[in-house]
């Protein structure tokens, strides 16, 4: 018996692998037999942004299986090895199954009565005392939609603060302020098909072989069947991505800003520009310089927008000589010419796709605009196979953080609460006093994590993330999280974290197939599942957390709804018209996701492309026209090169990158709970070039300690590891929670996003 | 006993010698190698902490580009 199991297993699974690999389908009938009794149902992978499609299979109340979507258009039928360990990670031995309250040292069970009581009481007694403003909830871009919609509904509508932040301030920040400035409006206009379309990739700091796996596979695929295909990778240290790219091109830290600038001075200068393309649809404009780093608490930035000539823009670019930005950047002039020509050549279609090492950066917003301005000089954008893809580390920062818009200054589809109309609306739609909504953004995350540690803030709950871990400059919000005087902290997760120690309540959190959600990817696919299993214990999903806690202070009429999920999507839909067009909830209960806009029960694959995206008229060609300010024109921006917050220097000679490797998802709550993950990639290791090692007399696998002018970590040195650091750069990734590399992270960030910068600090290596 | 497929997809022309390499851990059964360079392979091991680390090790096969995983059942587990 268990044997012919065994073998109807095996042909089920090979069946499967046939089929998603394109080769014709093997062995149905053993597979049909292995799959009885199982029960298949559709839902995102929960971890990240690519958005693949994953049937999940239930059997006794109990996943037991998965498998890659064939019908899901992203991935077609394939996972990477983190959704090797999709349903395990509901399983792990320490799932937090009841509500737990602090009592001295101690976290001691609750009931949830017990827990929302206290919860509810510290908020009334906060808003009582100090004003709305003393209370913040921090979330996520693992939210599903419903739940950011409910905090932040909850938060601007009822409680009257805009103190919500998303972790997506960590990683989105910045690609959301690039949108934002140069078309004003968030979010791609190209989708994953350009993946395939395309023949030129330009990856910048993006190691997608690793961090975006199944998306990478895609573009190899598409080298395979076309050996034009060629994959630049602009890195500063060398990865798996580099070893499969035509060319790695290493630059010195934070010279991106000018290299890009040298691109555009190349194709400016060569006369390869669309000039057709600028006249029609692009305007030019310069904003401050010397624009700070945020590293004060309480920084203000505000932009000042001038518009200038075309011919003003070259004079900018004069100082971007190939030459110079040599000097700067350590690539060869002649690369930088060669690369120049290879963006602008008429005969290639041309994809820029990057990630962290753009956003997480004190000039994230400027790099975002920099690579946008080749795209617009080139015409190279809203054309099949050729565009700008910004990627995503999250499973909905599109979905949820962004385009439900959870963050301090936001209202949902991009709209702000800055502009009266716009809480009008929203005050309209959510049934309340326009006034309630106040009109001054409070807090970016680092500055939400600052006032607890002052103490402006008191009462901060986090769902679904874990900012005491990967806060930059950790060391200071983890003290301040524990100084007492009234601050009360709340985490809702799954599992144990380096959040929940510091917490005063932890709530037990439903995740994934446990609760009904919809989450949005990178390629504006918005995709809904159903709930297929019950959660552990006494563990709730994050929305009916925040639910029972606005009935607790008097916000239950926010909430009327019966099909709590349906009814709040279709109240959410109000927002989304005039190019954000989201279709009614059943759509997407029978598809495998829609890219909106969705008009007419149609999806949109170029945004701003006649023929293409339903708000451009015939005769139109290419509208931008989210940005009515400038005529329907997209914007080039004069962004200068500005040095980085923190350089090495003698004392602290070398750059320190922090990142993701294959095996791990973020700070390894999810992945570090499975063991055999924890195997191939047990703990962090300090990248570093074999020639540093030598004069520092340090060999492979000895410890070494590092430390800024924050903290110390002591980690074994790895000279083999995947990733290869350049010389005077070394490489940590930040899954570890015993090793706490964020403690060394400076929390400079970016003045017009306020995303900081995890990519470049300065530390000092010595043998441990 | 975990069982799973993966689809190993190969730098160009190198299927064929990949297949040869990989064949020999233990654990990991060919299927097929289709002509634009990808292998059909099942995973097998004892329990899922050595089935995961063969995932791994197959990662780090020298012109191994990307392996992803097409079903995994882990039902008497
Ligand atoms: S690429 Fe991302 S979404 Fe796709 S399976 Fe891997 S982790 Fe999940």
């Amino acid at each position: 018996m268990e044997l012919s199991r065994r073998d109807f297993l095996k042909a089920s699974a090979a069946a499967a692998a046939f089929a998603a690999a394109g080769a014709p389908l093997l062995g149905s009938n053993n597979a049909d037999a292995a799959e009885a009794g199982i029960k298949w149902g559709k839902a995102p992978c929960r971890f990240c942004g690519t958005g693949c499609g994953v049937l999940v299979g239930v059997k006794d109340g109990k996943i037991v299986a998965t498998k890659g979507d064939p019908a899901a258009p992203v991935n077609r039928g394939l996972n990477c090895i983190k959704g090797y360990f999709l349903s395990k990670i509901l399983y792990g031995k320490d799932r937090l199954t009841k509500p737990l309250i602090r009592k001295g040292n101690k976290m001691v069970e609750a009931s949830w009565d017990e827990a929302m009581t206290l919860i509810a009481s510290k908020f009334k007694e906060a808003i009582e005392k100090h004003g709305p403003d003393s209370v913040a909830m921090y979330g996520s871009g693992q939210w599903t939609v419903f739940e950011g919609y409910a905090a932040s509904k909850l938060f601007k509508g009822g409680i009257g603060t805009n103190n919500i932040e998303p972790n997506a301030r960590l990683c989105m920040a910045s690609a959301v302020t690039g949108f934002m400035t140069t078309f004003a409006s968030d979010e791609p206009m190209g989708v994953y098909d350009d993946l395939d379309l395309g023949d030129t990739y330009f990856l910048w700091g993006a190691n997608m072989a690793e961090c975006h796996p199944v998306l990478f596979s895609r573009i190899i695929d598409n080298r395979l069947k076309n050996p034009a295909v060629k994959i630049i990778d602009f890195g500063t240290r060398r990865t798996r991505t580099s070893q499969m790219a035509d060319q790695y091109i290493k630059f010195t830290p934070q010279t991106d800003l000018a290299l890009l600038n040298a691109i555009a001075y190349v194709i400016v200068k060569e006369k390869l520009y669309d000039e057709q393309f600028i006249k029609k649809h692009v305007v030019f404009k310069k904003g401050k310089t010397n624009i700070g780093n945020g590293l004060e608490d309480k920084f203000k930035f505000t932009d000042d927008p001038k518009p200038m000539t075309f011919d003003e823009y070259k004079e900018f670019l004069s100082t971007y000589t190939p030459e110079y930005v040599e000097k700067l950047s350590g690539v060869p002039a002649a690369k930088i010419i060669e690369l120049a020509r290879l963006y602008a050549d008429k005969k290639r279609k041309v994809n820029s796709l990057w990630t962290m090492g753009f956003n997480q950066h004190t000039r994230g917003t400027w790099v975002n605009n920099l690579v946008y301005n080749v795209h617009l000089l080139t015409g190279k954008i809203c054309r099949p196979g050729e565009n700008p893809l910004s990627l995503t580390g999250q499973p909905s920062a599109c979905g949820t953080a962004r385009e439900v818009g959870t963050f301090t200054h936001r209202l949902p589809a991009d709209m702000v609460v800055t502009n009266p109309d716009h809480r009008a609306m929203a005050a309209k739609i959510w049934g309340i006093d326009p006034k309630k909504i106040p009109e001054k953004p409070t807090y970016n995350a680092v500055e939400m994590f600052r006032a607890l540690d002052r103490g402006d803030i008191k009462v901060v709950w986090t769902q679904v993330t874990n900012p005491f871990q990967s806060l930059p400059n950790l060391n200071r919000f983890r003290k301040g999280a524990r100084k007492g005087d009234g601050r009360f902290v709340i985490v809702s997760d799954m599992y144990p974290t380096k959040s929940t120690e510091v917490a005063d309540v932890i709530l037990p959190s439903a995740s994934w197939v446990e609760k009904e959600g919809v989450f949005g990817n990178a390629e504006r696919r918005t995709q809904q599942w159903f709930k297929m299993v019950e959660a552990p214990g006494e563990a709730r999903s994050d929305l009916a957390q925040t639910i029972e806690l606005a009935k607790r202070l008097g916000h239950g009429n926010l909430f009327p709804y019966k099909y709590i999920e349906k009814e709040m999507w279709e109240e959410y839909r109000q927002f989304t018209g005039g190019g954000k067009d989201l279709a009614p909830y059943e759509a997407y209960v029978k598809s495998r996701g829609l890219r909106w806009p969705v008009v007419n029960g149609k999806e949109t694959l170029y945004r701003y492309a006649e023929g293409y995206d339903p708000y451009v008229k015939a005769g139109e060609g290419i509208k931008f026209y989210k940005n009515k300010k400038d005529d329907g024109r997209a914007v080039i921006w004069a962004r200068p090169y500005e040095a980085a917050a923190e350089a090495p220097d003698k004392t602290y000679p070398f750059w320190l990158c922090t990142g993701r490797v294959l095996e791990h998802w973020h700070t390894g709550t999810m992945t570090g709970r499975v063991p055999e993950l924890k195997r191939a990639y047990p703990s962090a290791v300090c990248e570093m070039h074999p020639d540093d090692a030598k004069k520092l007399g340090i060999k492979n696998l000895q410890k070494v300690k590092i430390s800024s002018r924050r903290g110390t970590i002591t980690l074994p040195v790895d000279l083999n590891g995947r990733g290869k650091a350049e010389k005077g750069n070394i490489f940590v990734a930040f899954f570890d929670e015993t090793k706490l590399i964020n403690e060394l992270c400076i929390d400079a960030y970016c003045p017009i996003s306020g995303e900081p910068d995890y990519k470049k600090c300065a530390v000092k290596v010595e043998k441990a | 006993m975990p069982v799973s497929s993966v689809v190993v997809q190969c730098l160009e022309g190198t299927a064929d010698s990949v297949a040869v390499r990989i064949s020999a851990f233990t654990g990991v059964e060919i299927q097929g190698v289709l002509p634009d360079g990808q292998i059909v392979a099942i995973i097998e091991a004892d329990d899922i902490q050595n089935e995961v680390d063969l995932v791994s090790k197959l990662h780090d096969v020298i012109d191994v580009v990307t392996v992803r995983l097409a079903y995994h059942n882990f039902e008497d587990m």
